[in-house]
């Protein structure tokens, strides 16, 4: 008996959210199967589930394991979709380069934002982590990035994030691309103080912020 | 040093007591800070005990605040125990491999030997010349990664943070290696007459929830704490990020002090835990003791003293986590300067409308 497509993109969201990898791989072959569109079981049905985690992790009922582990059940769905995708619709949003800034390693805070970013439908460069800002400036103007997203979770790195907008400024490139900042130490005054375009919280607010920034960036 | 009428343990002593003192005790919690004290690289401290004492000592010296806790960074225990430290030069060292990078590799860990393996013989030579120069003055503990956090970078955190959901035994033999290494380390400590004393940063409620905190964190804390109790010494426990829903936990598993980050309020902790453990913070280590002015400084010193002045088990003004390393010397003095201002009992002049 066939079942509604309403209900199997509501069944991804679900196993996502319960973090359910097995489940997540099955029901996206089943997707496949059926020849289903691809797009709308990622974004109804995945990006569903992560954006009903961020919810729950913004409301503190998951936290961190948990969302990397929703994030692991998004992900292996997403490589059993990813081949039946029209790209286009994934793309037309916007291009994110972003990275740890040189002398840090923490790189959860930089993951989580790059997934949020990923499944809102953004296309994300990820340069890793304890990347110089001259390698920042360089991959956002060879990638045609709008936005810079720049993460550390360290005191001692900060200027890091200073010292990329003072190259933008420095090669007159600054107004082609947004500089986004976040992470333990950093706070809305620190971005307005260092000349970036923004500051988020969460990861969820990063994407809220990017949606922002990129309405007052012509195409 | 010569502005204060007592020293820090005749402050503490008397404070203790309810007997009106010149000041509330204060502590900037000094970090890899100490080093700009005596002109020395970060990396210095690290793998030289004497350098590490003469550091915190002059930096005691130059502030006059009421606790030295030698620190360098949270990786030596896993360090000793295998996990490879990224050095930077002049900046806090960090974890660059873990100890394993896989569950099957568990068996072939052990807890290290603090007066041999990597540098905990460092840590505690710098304890006990601390201890040896100023403390018959001021208190004078050494920093211990509690176990859920030390087990963290045995594994590396991504991995372990899953196995918190894929795989809890390998979880809890993982916490048990790390709990054995913090009991190995905080007798040592104990050894030399110094008090152990707790950082526990994973187990925030910005990180993990307080189900996972119960289950795999707080069984291995409270032995460790039990076991520095028993060892007649009390215990101060720092987690850092939001803690409000473990407080309870906190308390529970038997720290006599908790040391409450800036994503936490004072106000509720007094109200949520206040007649069970003495509270400590929060001054915002980064927006204000880093990056603000000292007149910054001084209002939120002012804040967390009107907030919680009145703690029925004491209050130490503190800052919310380790001071960044290139933490203003002025802001530091800007904080001790504010609680003089202030006094204690508490001077209502100086504290303005604080609230």
């Amino acid at each position: 008996m066939p079942v509604p497509r309403e209900q199997i993109f509501g069944e991804l969201s679900d196993a996502v959210l319960e973090m359910d990898e097995e489940r997540t791989v099955s029901l996206a072959e089943e997707v496949v199967r059926r020849r289903l569109d691809a797009y709308q079981a990622i974004d109804l049905g995945l990006v569903d589930g992560m954006n009903r985690a961020g919810d729950l992790f913004d409301r503190e009922e998951y936290f961190i394991p948990e969302l990397l582990l929703c994030a692991d059940a998004m992900y292996s769905g997403l490589d059993v979709l990813k081949p039946h995708l029209k790209y286009e619709k994934a793309r037309e949003k916007g291009r994110i380069v972003i990275g740890v800034v040189e002398g840090d390693t923490h790189d959860i805070g930089k993951n989580l934002v790059k997934i949020m970013l990923e499944t809102s439908g953004f296309e994300v460069f990820d340069l890793g982590r304890d990347i110089p800002p001259l390698h920042f400036v360089n991959q956002a103007a060879g990638a045609g990035a709008q936005i810079i997203a720049l993460s550390t979770l360290m005191t001692t790195t900060m200027d890091g994030m200073a010292q990329v907008v003072r190259y933008l400024d420095e090669k007159k490139i600054r107004e082609r691309h947004r500089v986004i900042v976040g992470g333990g130490p950093i706070s809305a005054g620190f971005a307005q103080r260092i000349g970036a375009d923004g500051y988020a919280a969460t990861a969820s607010e990063a994407v809220k912020l990017v949606k922002r920034l990129l309405g007052r960036i012509a195409p | 040093m010569t502005k204060d009428r007592l020293k820090p343990l005749e402050r503490l002593a008397a404070y203790n007591r309810g007997d009106p003192v010149d000041r509330l005790p204060c502590v900037p919690v000094m970090g890899n800070g100490a080093a700009r004290v005596i002109g020395a690289r970060v990396s210095e401290l690290r793998s030289n005990g004497r350098l590490l004492a003469e550091a915190h000592i002059a930096a005691y010296r130059r502030f006059g605040y009421d606790g030295i806790r030698v620190f360098t960074d949270l990786y030596v225990q896993a360090e000793a125990t295998g996990a490879k430290v990224r050095v930077p030069l002049d900046e806090t060292a960090y974890l660059d491999r873990p100890a394993i990078s896989d569950v099957a590799a568990i068996d072939t860990l052990s807890p290290p030997d603090p007066r041999r393996d990597g540098h905990l013989p460092q840590q505690l030579e710098a304890m006990e010349r601390v201890l040896e120069a100023v403390g018959g003055e001021v208190p004078v503990s050494g920093a211990v990664t509690a176990p859920f956090t030390n087990a963290t970078f045995l594994i590396g955190t991504e991995n372990f943070i899953r196995l918190t959901k894929k795989n809890p035994d390998a979880v809890h033999r993982l916490c048990e290696i790390s709990l054995q290494t913090g009991l190995e380390f905080a007798k040592a400590i104990l050894a030399i007459g110094v008090t152990p004393s707790l950082t526990e940063p994973m187990s925030s409620s910005t990180v993990i929830s307080p189900r996972t905190f119960l289950e795999f964190s707080f069984p291995y804390l409270k032995r460790l704490i039990d076991f520095i109790h028993a060892g007649g010494k009390p215990v101060t426990l720092h987690i850092c990020g939001k803690t409000h829903p473990i407080w309870q936990y906190m308390a529970d598993a038997g720290a006599d002090c908790l040391s409450i980050d800036n994503d936490a309020n004072l106000r509720d902790a007094k109200v949520a835990v206040g007649n069970r453990v003495r509270l400590m913070g929060n001054v915002p280590p980064s927006a204000v003791m880093l990056q603000g002015t000292a007149g910054e400084v001084r209002e939120a010193v002012r804040q967390c003293v009107a907030q919680v002045w009145d703690n029925p088990k004491g209050y130490i003004v503190a800052s919310g986590c380790s001071l960044p390393t290139e933490t203003p010397f002025s802001n530091i003095d800007a904080m001790l300067e504010a609680v003089r201002e202030i006094g204690y009992p508490v001077n209502a002049t100086a504290l303005g409308n604080g609230e």
